[in-house]
C-alpha cells in the first residue's frame, strides 16, 4: 500500500507546526532559524505532493527555485548571525533588544 | 540718422551714461558730472534736431520683446505732436537742471551717485515720452518711481529723507496698482494695449466707450495719474519728496515727473469716458484752490513751491477734465519753465544761505543775489499770470474753458471756474509773499545777511529758464522763422499741439462776449494777489503775519488739512487693526490646523505605534501572525 495524500501533508503539517512552535518558543536565534528553514522545509514537501498526486511537474519545479533562494537566504542570515556574535558575543534573542523602543 | 535712430539714441544715451557713472566714475563726482550735463546737452539738440527734421507724420515703430502665447509683447516708438513737445520739454528743462546741479551740489561727497541717478531718472522719463504701448509706458512708469525713490533719498543719513522716499514710492505703488490693473482690463476688453491701435479703435467704434468697463478702465488708469501727478487722495508724497535736493526737486516734482502724469492722460484722453474726466475735472478744481490755499501757510520755501506744483497740476487735471488735454500740455510746457525756474532760484538761495530753507530766516536778498531775484521775481509773474507772461497764456485760457463749460452744460460748472480763479488769486498771494519775504525787506539771519550771488553754474541756467518763462507763451502769436520750422522760441512740430486749441478756446469766449471780461477778472486778482500779498507780508519781522494773527487756519493750512494725520491714523489703527486680524486668522487656521495639526497628528500616530516595538523577537512574531490572520478574516469576508 503506498501512502496517500493526506499523509504526505500531514507529515507536511506536523514539521510546519514543529518549526513554528521552534520559532515561538527557542530563545537561540541559531535555534529559530533552523526552525525556519524546518518550516519552509514543510511547505516544499506539501508542495511536491500536490505537485505528484495532480500529475503536473510545475510543483517540482518550483522546489528548485525554493531551494535556491533558501540557500542565498541561508547564507546571508548565518553571515548576519557570526557578525552579530562577533560584535555582541551573544546570540540569545533577549539580549538583542536595542531597536525596540 | 532717419528718425528712428535718433529717437533710440535719446532713449539709450542717458541709460548709458547712468551705467557709465555707476559702473567707472563712482568716486570721481566732477567726472561724473560732466558726463551726466554734456549727456543732457547732447539730448537737448538731438532732440531738437529730431523735431526740427521731423516730417509731421506720426512715426509709430515696435519690436517685439516677449511673446506669451499669442500675445506678443513689444517695445517700440510712437512719434507724434505730443511726444515732440513733452521730448522738447524734458530734455531742456533736465539740461538746464543738470548744468545747475553742478554748481548746488559742488560741496557733495556723493556726485557720482547723484549724476547717475538724473541719468537713469532721464531715461525713465524719455521712455515715457517715447513709448507706443502701455505695457512699455508701464515699465517706464516704474522706472520713474525708482529713480525718483532714489534721488529722493539723496541725503540718506537723514531720517526726513529716507522717510520722505518710502513715502514716495509706496503711495505711487498704491496707483501703480490701479494703473496695472486698468492695463491688464484694457487688453482684455480692447484687444491691444498699443496706444495707436486703441486710437484707431475707440475713433471707428465709439459705443465701446459707452459700457461699465470702459468707466473702469478710465477710472483704474486714473490711478496710475493720480499716483504719479499727486492729485487727491495721493497728493501726500509730493510735498515731502522735497527731502531730495533742490535740482531734483525741480527735475522730478516740478517740471518733469508730475507732469507725465499729465502727459499719459493726454496721451490715453481717447480712452477716458465722461464719468472719469468728470472727476478728475473736480478733483483737479478742488486740488488747485486747496492746494493753492496750503502754500500760504509754509515756511519752507521748496514746501511753498512743491503745494504750487500741486495746485498747478490741479489745473492740468481740471484742463483735461473740460475735455482740453492740448491746454493741460500747454499749461505742463509753460509751468516746465517757470517751476524750474522757481525751485533752481530757491536752490541758489538755500545753497548761498548754507542750507537755509525757513524764508523768515531770509530778507534782503534781492540786493544780495540780483540775478537769482530777478528770475525768480519773473518766473514768480510767470506762475501769477501777469499779462504777457508765459504762464498768461496757459492758464487764463484754462479759466476762460473752465467759464465757457459753466455757460454751455449748466451752472453746477461755475463752481469750477470759482474754484480755479479762486486758485489764481492765491497763486498771486503765496508768490508774492515768498518774494517779500526771501527777497525784500531786511535780512533775518546771520547767513542771509552774508549771501551772495551763487556761481554761473548757477546762474547761466536760471537766466535762460528764467526768460523762457517770460516770453515762452508768445509762441501763440506764430513768430515763425527757419521756413515755418520755428514758432518763435519752439519747433512748429511741438506748438502744433497746443496752439490752435488755444485760439479755438479765445475765438469762442470771444463769441460768447465774455473774452475781454474774464481776462480783466483774472488779471484784476492776479494784480489784487500780489498787491495784497505785498502790503500783507511786506512789512513781516520774524514770524508769519496769518499765523500771528489767525494761527487756527494757518495750522489747518500748514498741515494741509490734516492729510497726513488722517492717512496716519489710517494706517497705524485701521489698517494695523486688520492686520492684525489677518494675523490672528494666520494664527489660527495656518499655523494651527494646517502646520501644528498635521504635525500632531503624524507625532500622535508615532506615538502609538512605537508602542508595538517592544524588543522581543517572539513579540513581533504574534503580530505577524495576527497581521496574516486579519488578512485571512478580511478574505474570508468577515469584515
Amino acid at each position: 500500500m503506498t501512502p496517500g495524500l493526506q499523509a504526505y501533508l500531514t507529515v507536511a503539517g506536523i514539521l510546519f507546526a514543529i518549526g513554528f512552535a521552534g520559532v515561538l518558543l527557542r530563545r537561540n536565534t541559531l535555534v529559530i532559524y533552523m526552525c525556519l528553514e524546518l518550516m519552509l522545509s514543510a511547505t516544499t514537501l506539501a508542495l511536491v505532493a500536490f505537485s505528484r498526486f495532480n500529475g503536473t511537474m510545475d510543483g517540482a519545479l518550483f522546489v528548485f527555485f525554493i531551494i535556491t533562494v533558501a540557500a542565498a537566504e541561508v547564507s546571508v542570515g548565518l553571515a548576519i548571525i557570526v557578525a552579530l556574535y562577533r560584535r555582541r558575543h551573544t546570540i540569545q534573542v533577549d539580549h538583542l533588544n536595542y531597536l525596540k523602543f | 540718422m532717419d528718425l528712428t535712430t535718433v529717437l533710440a539714441t535719446i532713449l539709450l544715451l542717458p541709460l548709458a551714461s547712468a551705467g557709465f557713472i555707476t559702473l567707472c566714475l563712482r568716486r570721481r563726482g566732477y567726472a561724473a558730472a560732466a558726463v551726466s550735463v554734456v549727456v543732457g546737452f547732447v539730448l537737448m539738440a538731438l532732440a531738437l534736431v529730431a523735431v526740427l527734421n521731423w516730417n509731421g507724420q506720426p512715426l509709430h515703430r515696435s519690436w517685439e520683446w516677449i511673446r506669451f502665447g499669442n500675445f506678443a509683447y513689444t517695445m517700440g516708438f510712437y512719434f507724434d505732436h505730443q511726444a515732440a513737445l513733452m521730448l522738447l520739454v524734458v530734455t531742456f528743462v533736465a539740461g538746464w537742471i543738470q548744468l545747475f546741479s553742478v554748481g548746488y551740489m559742488d560741496d557733495d561727497p556723493a556726485k557720482g551717485r547723484f549724476f547717475g541717478g538724473l541719468s537713469i531718472f532721464m531715461f525713465s522719463i524719455l521712455g515715457i515720452t517715447l513709448a507706443d504701448n502701455l505695457i512699455m509706458l508701464f515699465v517706464f512708469w516704474e522706472l520713474v518711481g525708482f529713480s525718483s525713490y532714489m534721488l529722493i533719498a539723496h541725503y540718506y543719513t537723514t531720517d526726513f529723507a529716507n522717510m520722505a522716499s518710502k513715502k514716495a514710492f509706496i503711495v505711487n505703488r498704491i496707483g501703480d496698482f490701479g494703473f496695472i490693473l486698468g492695463i491688464v482690463w484694457c487688453y482684455h476688453y480692447y484687444g491691444t494695449v498699443d496706444l495707436e491701435a486703441l486710437r484707431n479703435l475707440t475713433h471707428l467704434n465709439a459705443p465701446l466707450l459707452q459700457t461699465s468697463a470702459a468707466v473702469g478702465i478710465g477710472l483704474l488708469l486714473m490711478c496710475g495719474f493720480i499716483g504719479k501727478s499727486a492729485q487727491f487722495p495721493l497728493q501726500v508724497w509730493l510735498t515731502d519728496a522735497m527731502a531730495g535736493p533742490t535740482p531734483v526737486s525741480a527735475l522730478i516734482h516740478a517740471a518733469t515727473m508730475v507732469a507725465a502724469g499729465i502727459y499719459f492722460l493726454a496721451r490715453v484722453y481717447f480712452l477716458l469716458p465722461p464719468f472719469t474726466l468728470h472727476w478728475i475735472m473736480w478733483s483737479g478744481a478742488l486740488m488747485t484752490a486747496f492746494a493753492g490755499l496750503c502754500a500760504l501757510g509754509q515756511t519752507d520755501i521748496k514746501k511753498s513751491l512743491a503745494y504750487s506744483t500741486l495746485s498747478h497740476l490741479g489745473y492740468m487735471a481740471t484742463a483735461v477734465g473740460l475735455g482740453y488735454p492740448e491746454l493741460a500740455l500747454f499749461h505742463m510746457a509753460m509751468h516746465a519753465c517757470f517751476k524750474a525756474t522757481l525751485f533752481l532760484g530757491a536752490g541758489s538761495v538755500i545753497h548761498s544761505c548754507h542750507h537755509e530753507q525757513d524764508i523768515y530766516k531770509m530778507g534782503g536778498l534781492f540786493r544780495r543775489m540780483p540775478i537769482t531775484g530777478l528770475t525768480f521775481g519773473a518766473a514768480s509773474l510767470a506762475i501769477a499770470a501777469i499779462p504777457f507772461f508765459s504762464g498768461s497764456y496757459s492758464k487764463d485760457t484754462i479759466i476762460t474753458a473752465a467759464f465757457l463749460k459753466g455757460m454751455n452744460e449748466g451752472p453746477q460748472y461755475y463752481l469750477v471756474y470759482v474754484l480755479v480763479l479762486f486758485a489764481a488769486l492765491c497763486t498771486a498771494l503765496y508768490m508774492g509773499r515768498l518774494f517779500c519775504v526771501a527777497f525784500l525787506g531786511q535780512p533775518r539771519s546771520e547767513h542771509a545777511a552774508h549771501a551772495h550771488e551763487s556761481s554761473a553754474f548757477m546762474t547761466i541756467p536760471l537766466a535762460v529758464l528764467g526768460f523762457l518763462s517770460v516770453v515762452a507763451g508768445w509762441v501763440v502769436y506764430h513768430w515763425d522763422w527757419a521756413q515755418g520750422r520755428m514758432n518763435w522760441v519752439m519747433p512748429s512740430a511741438a506748438t502744433e499741439v497746443f496752439v490752435p486749441t488755444y485760439h479755438a478756446v479765445e475765438t469762442l469766449a470771444a463769441q460768447a462776449g465774455v473774452g475781454h471780461a474774464l481776462d480783466l477778472v483774472a488779471i484784476a486778482l492776479a494784480v489784487a494777489g500780489l498787491v495784497g500779498a505785498g502790503i500783507f507780508y511786506g512789512r513781516a519781522r520774524a514770524g508769519d503775519p496769518l499765523q500771528a494773527r489767525a494761527p487756527g487756519v494757518f495750522q489747518v493750512l500748514e498741515r494741509h488739512g490734516w492729510f497726513d494725520d488722517l492717512y496716519d491714523w489710517y494706517v497705524a489703527k485701521v489698517q494695523q487693526c486688520a492686520c492684525e486680524m489677518a494675523a490672528i486668522g494666520d494664527l489660527l487656521i495656518v499655523k494651527f490646523v494646517f502646520v501644528q495639526g498635521t504635525a500632531a497628528i503624524t507625532g500622535l500616530t508615532g506615538a502609538l505605534l512605537k508602542r508595538v516595538h517592544v524588543g522581543s523577537l517572539h513579540a513581533y512574531v504574534y503580530w505577524f501572525l495576527g497581521g496574516v490572520l486579519l488578512f485571512w478574516a478580511f478574505a474570508l469576508g468577515w469584515f
